[in-house]
């Protein structure tokens, strides 16, 4: 099922537009508003995998950085909602486009290809086992150590820790010291003596 | 619409019955019926059905002010006490069995996980109970609030739901296979419907405690 978010400020659009994806069978539309401060509070913890966006809601000033605006949600697709005329530069910030004429066939397809692109980037990256380096960042996680005296031990930047952190937490899908801890030790990659 | 119904077609919702004082063997009683029945009051149970089984739903300020504040304290408290004698022990006694055939250092490491987790459980359960549910109700009582906190709680609710998740995620994928099957997957659907049923419980306390005590707070500056 994919979680769909609408942000467009017409009522008409964006009521129609809901309907319309309601009757996709694969499709569920979790929220739809049509001003930004009611999409900011919500879509964190809605965690959509599309918004569908029209631009138009934010000024022009903020349309050359739109994906920068939901930086916290780094896997959620943008799909423009066009209804005049924005510049290239400003739609190639967005993975699909719907425009005004589409019909549903044709939205379907564009949100098939942006679901598509989503699925291929975690197939690529989740099925990796851990690699070397962050086995040993997950064995000083386990050790009780901090970012800070990892990066010191294995003489790497903070920045590098926790990047290897993320990619730990993606990989396992564990997010807890004590968890991963427990995993750490059953794949014999700590002895429980070591461990505070 | 019939209760059974109901359950039918969302299942989750049978463990709210007995926390409303709903037993089974209703029939082909509505669900009008047996609220009345039972002295529920019909807009709460259809508040905890909507967030049961609608992800998206964010209740109306009007909406909550139709339910009975008190009653849904009281189905929160039910619930925590559910979770903490039946559902925690049950899954911990599907983890003993699991547990039996491995090494006995990987089973203390794993039993004081979970060990671990329930104390937490209990202790965020405890905090609600002892400070922000006495709150709520004083703030009912009173229809003033005398100090009000501007609702600076924060009660957590992802690190809850990450140990859970934690938790599923090593029995799934990294308990080594030589344990039995049977009770492994017996303990997972338990832990999913906990997960479920623990997501749907924070919600209520997120989407309808919170932004009540809110609006009291709002209130009573006017």
């Amino acid at each position: 099922m994919t979680k769909v978010a609408i942000a467009e400020p017409s009522p008409i659009l964006r009521v129609g537009l809901a309907q319309l994806l309601r009757e996709f069978p694969d499709v569920e539309v979790v929220f739809s508003t049509d001003n930004l401060g009611a999409l900011n509070s919500r879509i964190n913890a809605l965690k959509p995998d599309i918004l569908i966006l029209n631009p138009l809601l934010f000024e022009y000033a903020r349309r050359a950085t739109l994906r920068a605006e939901f930086d916290q949600l780094p896997n959620m697709r943008l799909v423009g909602l066009v209804t005049s005329y924005i510049e290239a530069q400003h739609q190639k910030q967005f993975a699909g486009i719907i425009e005004l004429n589409d019909d549903p066939q044709r939205i379907k397809s564009t949100l098939n290809q942006v679901e598509n692109t989503l699925q291929s980037d975690d197939d690529e990256s989740d099925t990796d086992p851990l690699s070397d380096r962050e086995k040993e960042v997950l064995v000083c996680l386990s050790k009780g150590l901090k970012n800070n005296e990892i990066a010191d031990t294995l003489n790497i930047s903070v920045h590098t820790v926790i990047t290897h952190r993320k990619n730990i937490v993606r990989k396992t899908g564990i997010k807890s010291v004590a968890a991963l801890t427990v995993y750490a030790i059953l794949n014999n990659l700590i002895e429980e003596k070591d461990i505070i | 619409m019939k209760m059974a119904d109901a359950i039918n077609q969302h299942h989750s919702l049978l463990t709210v019955l007995p926390r409303l004082g709903i037993p089974l063997g209703f029939g082909e009683k509505s669900v009008e019926q047996l609220c009345d029945e039972h002295r529920v009051s019909l807009p709460l149970f259809l508040l905890i059905a909507r967030v049961y089984t609608e992800d998206s739903y964010y209740p109306s300020i009007d909406e909550l002010r139709q339910c009975p504040m008190a009653d849904i304290l009281q189905y929160l408290l039910l619930s925590h006490r559910d979770y903490l004698d039946h559902k925690l022990p049950h899954i911990e006694h599907h983890l003993h069995a699991l547990l039996e055939p491995m090494d006995s250092k990987y089973r203390t490491l794993i039993a004081n996980f979970y060990t671990q987790f329930k104390s937490d459980l209990g202790e965020h359960f405890r905090y609600e109970e002892e400070v922000i549910f006495p709150y709520l109700r004083q703030t009912l009582r009173d229809g003033d609030v005398a100090n009000p906190q501007r609702c600076t709680f924060n009660l957590q609710h992802d690190d809850i739901e990450d140990t859970l998740n934690d938790l599923t995620n090593l029995l799934l994928k990294y308990i080594p296979s030589d344990v039995s099957s049977d009770e492994r997957i017996d303990m997972l659907l338990d832990t999913y419907a906990l997960s479920h049923d623990i997501g749907k419980h924070a919600m209520m306390e997120d989407r309808i405690l919170l932004p009540y005590i809110q609006f009291l707070e709002s209130q009573s500056h006017d």
